[in-house]
């Protein structure tokens, strides 16, 4: 639907006498909920006993600032009987520093917020790992921007689903890619990376998650809710994206956000 | 039982006949064409003054009348052309085939262009607006590009979803509820370039009628609307050739006789040149459309004709070869008129049309294919029992492939597999009556009754799930998941796995207080058995229509649509109001998030809702004189409704009722047409329109680095007010020129007052600032045009 919007777009822009203006625009302001981001990272081959959470509250549309959420209590249990105590440090994050990341173990995070307990339990997602980087200059919808691609290797035989994060250190600019392997089980395929603001000795950050079928799903929601697809008669429906945490006490209240657990592979690259 | 009723009702009609015919009464038959052309005219009326009685032709420029023996006045009229009375004295079986002249040589006398759209006071026919193709082109238009179904947004009732929407919606209808026949095929996509051009070149439509309501037996298939489109025979007389060179578009069309006066051809092409600009500019990417229409008829003699048509069109973007997509509708159709006897006449089309879309993304390194493909067989009965009592009846027959979409790696480097989504095929039949009668002098009938089947065949790979439930819903998240096939099973093409019967009766009444004025009303039931769901604002060629099947139930619909219609001063103005109200059953929607691409199991993510529709609908026309015109006003709402299966779930919007994505609450345009002279005519039109429904967010937050914004009920929101206003002129250098070149200049400017009109708002943040911010997208400003059209 991406490309879809895009040649609709190089479409209108034919189109002189089509313009474009910010307005001003009232919104309603709904109460604010809850939001959890709670995605643990564990570095391939780190000890990954460093950890955070970040709580915070939804706000007007228009305003700047996220409102955090200092006086949370929050607590990873795993079903082996391990507890791990996140503290809150600042600017609504949580930490906790000695934090045992394994596989096949099943974690649940409890938090306790204005008197409502909230929950949800999940486990780490392994990753394939990047094999290489490759560099070229016909990326972008035009095929003459720079392009970065990390090329993996998909594990066959079983549905797999990634996350790609480019953070580009020299504009602070970060793009999230997510992918599946419905149509390239198997195969070495590569994620990529390309803006029409990428240049040459721009440091680039590049990380591989492995998450699970129903973040990706997730994530798709969020992606096509975000403001970047330009509206027009292609714009995906808005719609309210929960995610996969609960309000035990009052369900009606309930939190936005996702509790995930990946294992991640990551590389530094610069643009030649 | 059931299915025999149809069969049962025809034989007690055909009895009826016989007893009729047992009296001393005979036929009087024949074509009417044009004198210029020889092409047939559809709808000319044939009134016989003395018994106070009258017919109009069919599609195919047929009539017949039962006379008593004796000597009879008869009068032949049609819109733009001079009328012809003659004496005619029956004492046999009679066929009278005459030709009219156009009326163009009197361009003064106005009262000829417009009576055909007055009012027809005493037929049942409702809810159809009929536009004649002189009226359509000198409207004015964006880019000065002559456009049916533009033209059709201005009659009460039609709208669509924005400046950019594809296609049209009728009495609050989605898009792909319009049945579009073009000689009887089926197009199923009527947009090109988005929605901004329509498919059908107007130089090549020779009549159009759109019902809205009360639709008759003899259509079905689609639950909202019919637009049935004539394309010209072309002349077997002599070799004409005419066209247009516009902004956007050229058009061509050359007709001429293969054999004088018994055959002939007609081939049209039209492009549009928007690829040259983009080269121009140094870029290698192209965005282009063009079509053809072809026809061929051949008269054996007065018992038997043949017509051949073609349409073939097709989109293309290309963007630097990188990304290719291509899309169109190809048509070919056959068709015998045979006149069986006096007061039969029968038509068997046969018809093979054709959706394609191909999508090329080489950044992807992959193809991708998919259609959808049908053969059609109808066979129509025009059976003219008696004055009083017309009979249609027929038996269509459809054959369905849908190809869902075929992933190949675009070369050996590709990282993609080749994939095949599964082709699903089904059987379409139907059997219908159809009947006209005037039952008193004040009271006129149309009914009848269509009885239709869907045989949905076998495919490969059919997925069967655990309690036959597609789709779960997950309660702690909220959201509704693909469940997963418990089995999987190829089934023989010959094997039926799900059949679906619809009895679709359809009444339509009128009764005349006066000659000026009645009161008319109608009930049909339509049932639809193919589904076209968008997760977008508007549908996009991406999307797959999806046959009914195991999972999938038909659209059912029914309309109640009640009428008061008056003609004033001898027709010089008209008044039609109606009011309707519609309901659908089974019209499906796709669950939040559900990803329609490629994929193979589309009953996976969708929910099954309903949707219903209401309103009011005013036109006042002044037909005649110098100023011509018309107000329409819509008022209606249009809704839709996802509830979940069980009262745990929370079904699309928690069930709650929400406005269509093109839901306008009011809906006014005001059209005139001023003829200053033979050589000037202007034209101007003014649309107001309540703003489209959307979304707003109600607030934000981040996750991981995204920002997202949370929204409240779906479709809660409007946009503001639209409205423009649009003038053109039209300018024949040469009025009185018989032979030769003839040509004409049409200017016009479309939003005059520049009005700034909401096509869409987003909300983004400032790349600069940080900040959130709506922004608002208007498409046309003010867009002066010129056209050159020329005949010869």
């Amino acid at each position: 639907m991406k490309y879809l919007s895009n040649i609709f777009i190089l479409f209108l822009a034919l189109n002189l006498s089509s313009c474009e203006e910010v307005i001003d625009l009232d919104l309603e302001k709904s109460e604010p909920r809850l939001v959890i981001d709670a995605s643990l990272i564990w570095f391939m081959n780190t000890s990954g006993d460093y950890q955070q959470i970040k709580l915070s509250q939804t706000t007007g549309f228009y305003e700047e600032e996220a409102e955090p959420v200092t006086d949370a209590r929050v607590i990873i249990k795993t079903d082996t009987g391990e507890e791990f105590i996140f503290e809150y440090e600042n600017q609504g994050f949580y930490v906790n520093s000695e934090f045992n990341p394994k596989f096949e173990e099943n974690y649940t995070l409890e938090i306790s917020y204005q008197d409502e307990i909230y929950s949800s339990s999940s486990s780490f997602v392994p990753v394939a790992g990047i094999d290489h980087i490759e560099q070229n200059n016909e990326g972008g919808f035009t095929a003459e921007d720079l392009e970065v691609e990390a090329f993996f290797t998909d594990p066959a035989g079983e549905d797999n689903y990634y996350l790609f994060r480019f953070s580009n250190f020299s504009t602070s600019r970060v793009s999230l890619e997510i992918y599946e392997d419905e149509f390239t089980d198997g195969n070495q395929v590569s994620a990529s990376y390309s803006n029409n603001e990428l240049a040459v000795g721009d440091e680039i950050f590049i990380t591989m998650e492995g998450i699970s079928k129903s973040f990706y799903n997730y994530l798709f929601i969020l992606r096509s809710q975000g403001g970047d697809n330009g509206g027009g008669p292609f714009q995906s429906q808005p719609a309210t994206v929960k995610g996969n945490i609960i309000n035990e006490t009052n369900p009606e209240n309930y939190p936005f956000g996702y509790f995930r657990l990946s294992e991640v592979d990551s590389t530094t690259y610069i643009v030649q | 039982m059931k299915f025999f009723l149809p069969y049962l009702l025809l034989l007690f009609f055909l009895f009826t006949s016989l007893d009729l015919t047992a009296q001393e009464i005979y036929t009087l038959k024949g074509t009417i064409t044009n004198a210029s052309s020889n092409e047939t005219l559809i709808g000319v009326n044939i009134i016989i003054p003395e018994e106070n009685k009258g017919v109009v032709t069919n599609e195919y420029g047929f009539y017949s009348i039962k006379l008593s023996k004796g000597t009879y006045t008869v009068e032949i009229s049609y819109l733009g052309f001079q009328s012809l009375r003659k004496t005619i004295t029956i004492t046999e079986d009679t066929s009278f085939n005459t030709a009219l002249t156009e009326g163009s040589e009197n361009l003064d006398e106005v009262v000829i262009k417009s009576n055909n759209e007055g009012l027809n006071i005493k037929s049942a026919e409702m809810s159809v607006n009929k536009l004649s193709i002189n009226t359509i082109q000198k409207l004015p238009v964006v880019f000065g590009e002559v456009d049916i179904i533009k033209s059709l947004l201005l009659l009460p009732g039609v709208s669509n979803a924005g400046e950019g929407a594809s296609g049209f919606n009728v009495r609050g209808g989605a898009v792909d509820q319009n049945l579009i026949l073009l000689d009887k095929a089926t197009i199923f996509n009527s947009s090109h370039l988005f929605g901004f051009f329509s498919v059908f070149n107007p130089d090549a439509v020779k009549d159009l009628k759109l019902y809205k309501g009360g639709i008759p037996a003899k259509y079905g298939g689609r639950v909202s609307s019919v637009l049935d489109i004539y394309q010209r025979d072309g002349n077997s007389k002599e070799f004409k050739a005419q066209g247009g060179i516009g902004v956007i578009s050229s058009r061509l069309l050359a007709e001429g006789p293969i054999v004088k006066d018994k055959g002939s051809f007609l081939i049209g092409g039209r492009s549009s040149y928007a690829h040259l600009f983009l080269k121009l500019a140094d870029n290698p990417n192209s965005a282009y459309f063009y079509d053809l229409n072809t026809k061929l008829t051949y008269t054996i003699n007065e018992e038997n004709k043949l017509l051949f048509s073609g349409y073939f069109g097709r989109d293309v973007f290309d963007i630097n070869q990188n990304f290719i997509n291509t899309y169109g509708n190809s048509v070919l159709n056959l068709r015998w008129n045979h006149v069986v006897s006096d007061d039969i006449f029968t038509n068997l089309s046969l018809i093979y049309s054709d959706y394609y879309y191909g999508l090329t993304l080489d950044f992807v390194g992959f193809n991708w294919d998919s259609g959808i493909k049908n053969l059609n067989i109808k066979y129509d009965f025009n059976h003219y029992l008696s004055d009083n009592f017309q009979l249609e009846y027929g038996i269509h027959n459809t054959y369905y492939e849908f190809n869902p979409g075929e992933i190949a790696p675009i070369d050996e480097d590709s990282g993609i597999n080749y994939f095949k989504l599964t082709n699903k095929h089904a059987l379409e039949n139907a059997t219908y009556f159809s009947v006209e009668h005037n039952i008193s002098n004040k009271l006129t009938a149309e009914y009848g009754l269509r009885f239709s089947n869907f045989f949905r065949l076998g495919q490969d790979s059919f997925n069967e799930y655990a309690n036959n439930e597609p789709i779960n819903y997950n309660s702690v998240l909220d959201i509704y998941e693909e469940a997963e096939p418990i089995n999987q099973r190829s089934i023989s093409r010959s094997e039926v796995i799900k059949t679906y019967s619809n009895l679709e009766p359809r009444l339509a009444l009128a009764y005349s207080f006066s000659e000026n004025q009645s009161v008319k009303a109608s009930y049909n039931r339509m049932a639809q058995y193919l589904h076209l769901i968008s997760n977008t604002s508007s549908p996009t060629p991406l999307d797959v229509w999806a046959p009914s099947g195991p999972f999938i139930k038909p659209q059912i619909l029914d309309q109640y649509a009640l009428g008061y219609f008056r003609n004033f001063k001898q027709g010089k103005y008209s008044l039609e109001t109606e009011v309707f109200y519609k309901d659908i059953q089974n019209r499906i929607d796709y669950v939040n998030g559900a990803n329609l691409i490629a994929n193979n199991n589309i009953e996976t993510i969708i929910l099954n809702g309903k949707s219903r529709a209401y309103g009011l609908e005013v036109l006042a026309k002044k037909n005649k004189g110098r100023l011509t015109g018309w107000l329409a006003y819509t008022l209606s709402r249009s809704e839709q409704q996802t509830p979940g299966r069980t009262p745990a779930e929370s079904g699309i919007n928690n069930g709650k009722w929400y406005a269509t994505n093109f839901d306008k609450t009011h809906d006014i345009s005001l059209i005139g047409n001023y003829d200053y002279n033979r050589k000037w005519d202007f034209s101007a039109n003014f649309a107001f329109q309540t703003g489209l429904p959307v979304t707003f967010p109600t607030g934000q937050y981040n996750f991981n680095g995204i920002n997202v914004p949370v929204y409240g009920d779906r479709n809660s929101n409007r946009l503001a007010a639209y409205h423009r206003l649009d003038i053109s002129a039209t300018y024949i250098p040469k009025p009185d020129k018989k032979d030769g070149l003839k040509s004409s200049w049409n200017f016009g400017i479309y939003n005059v007052y520049n009005r700034k009109n909401a096509y869409s708002i987003s909300f983004r943040e400032n790349e600069d600032t940080g900040r959130n911010e709506a922004a608002k997208l208007s498409l046309f400003g003010i867009i002066p045009s010129v056209s050159y059209n020329f005949k010869f």
